[in-house]
């Protein structure tokens, strides 16, 4: 499996047929039997999402990253958990938000602090390099952290539902599956927790 | 609309899942109501802002960290049940087959203490040295009761006083009557 998944083919989308590109149903469907290629492309085109979706969560990027494995490790162990009933995004998302939250629980009875948040050394980190000015990268970055941090005050059933609206523009409705709560707890709790982060961002205007 | 509608559907204004009057209604509040406006534009502002923010991606490491994980699992030896021969008797461990034991056993004791009680009750009468001159059709052979008799069932139902001849005790000599005492 280490040749197939050299970090040269996980580049590479997955087209057999060359003309198609797979829907995630169908490559789990694949994964499901035994064809580990489609596990590599389900892994590269949620490896990200996931990143982004649990570090706005849990504030730690590296915490994030083992998350995001551990959710890719889930995928690889249980892929037979999998039926077709709902959509596979809802399904893996279910699995990250899960795992997310169980951290957080940990986090809070551990109250240990982490070293790394401590270090200044500069992690990787990508972001988008549209930096055109000094000051206004200084603002944005400002800013950045300012909703951050907002977000980080939200209670937790709140925030899971800002993250997927919000940022990850789930619709309502797939939101509704991966929390588990009627469609209209979800339109509240959005609405809501609206409310709430213009309170705490109210100078940024 | 009060203040608490209204915010119940700013949501629902900026999704364009109102209907026309409910959109009416909410756009006549705004109108009247600057700091509803005010509320609303904050809102949209912070959507925007938070639509904006740059997306997080993994580390160049991340896979190669993924994949190591991913061959552990799959050369994880699976965990084997040894089945032990255990010392049991009759499938119980020795120390619950003693508690077991004494547990029945106790039992047994006790129900059988219990229940020879029970049988030997009937000889158990106080003494009576009397002589009752009781129902002649009682069919025993004197009609005397004493303590070393033990009752036999009779044909004859005692309840049954339809038969019943009822006799004259004598009590001459026997009843002494105690004086009035002043």
């Amino acid at each position: 499996m280490m040749n197939q998944l050299s970090q040269n083919s996980y580049m590479r989308p997955l087209t057999m047929d060359k003309q198609l590109v797979y829907t995630d149903e169908e490559l789990i469907k694949r994964f499901q039997d035994d064809d580990e290629q489609a596990y590599v492309e389900l892994v590269n085109r949620y490896r990200d999402r996931l990143m982004n979706f649990v570090y706005r969560f849990v504030n730690d990027y590296e915490q994030s990253e083992d998350i995001a494995q551990e959710t890719l490790i889930k995928l690889y162990t249980h892929k037979h958990y999998y039926k077709n009933i709902a959509k596979f995004s809802t399904w893996i998302y279910t699995i990250a938000a899960n795992l997310a939250k169980s951290e957080l629980r940990k986090k809070k009875t551990r109250k240990v602090t982490n070293l790394s948040q401590m270090s200044t050394e500069e992690r990787e980190y990508e972001l988008p390099a549209v930096q055109p000015d000094t000051d206004q990268s200084i603002e944005s970055e400002f800013i950045q952290k300012r909703i951050q941090a907002a977000i980080q005050k939200l209670p937790l059933h709140f925030r899971t539902v800002t993250i997927l609206r919000d940022i990850q523009e789930l619709s309502y409705e797939e939101i509704s599956k991966i929390v588990d709560v009627p469609l209209g707890t979800v339109k509240s709790r959005i609405n809501r927790a609206r409310i709430q982060l213009q309170k705490e961002l109210k100078d940024l205007r | 609309m009060d203040r608490y509608k209204f915010e119940d559907s700013i949501s629902a204004y900026i999704d364009n899942e109102l209907t026309l009057t409910e959109r009416q209604e909410f756009e006549d509040y705004i109108e009247k109501n600057p700091d509803a406006k005010s509320l609303l534009e904050d809102i949209v502002n912070n959507m925007g802002l938070i639509k904006g923010l740059p997306k997080v991606k993994a580390s160049s490491s991340f896979m190669s960290k993924l994949l190591e994980k991913v061959e552990f699992e799959k050369n994880k030896p699976s965990v084997k049940v040894i089945n032990k021969p255990s010392n049991t008797f009759f499938g119980f461990t020795p120390l619950y087959a003693s508690i077991m034991s004494v547990l029945i056993v106790s039992f047994i004791t006790v129900g059988y203490t219990l229940w020879s009680e029970n049988m030997n009750r009937p000889n158990q009468l106080p003494n009576f040295n009397g002589n009752i001159t009781a129902n002649p059709n009682i069919d025993s052979p004197n009609n005397n009761i004493n303590n070393d008799q033990k009752f036999v069932s009779t044909t004859i139902d005692s309840a049954d006083t339809t038969n019943n001849k009822r006799t004259k005790v004598n009590l001459d000599g026997k009843v002494n009557f105690v004086k009035k005492q002043r």
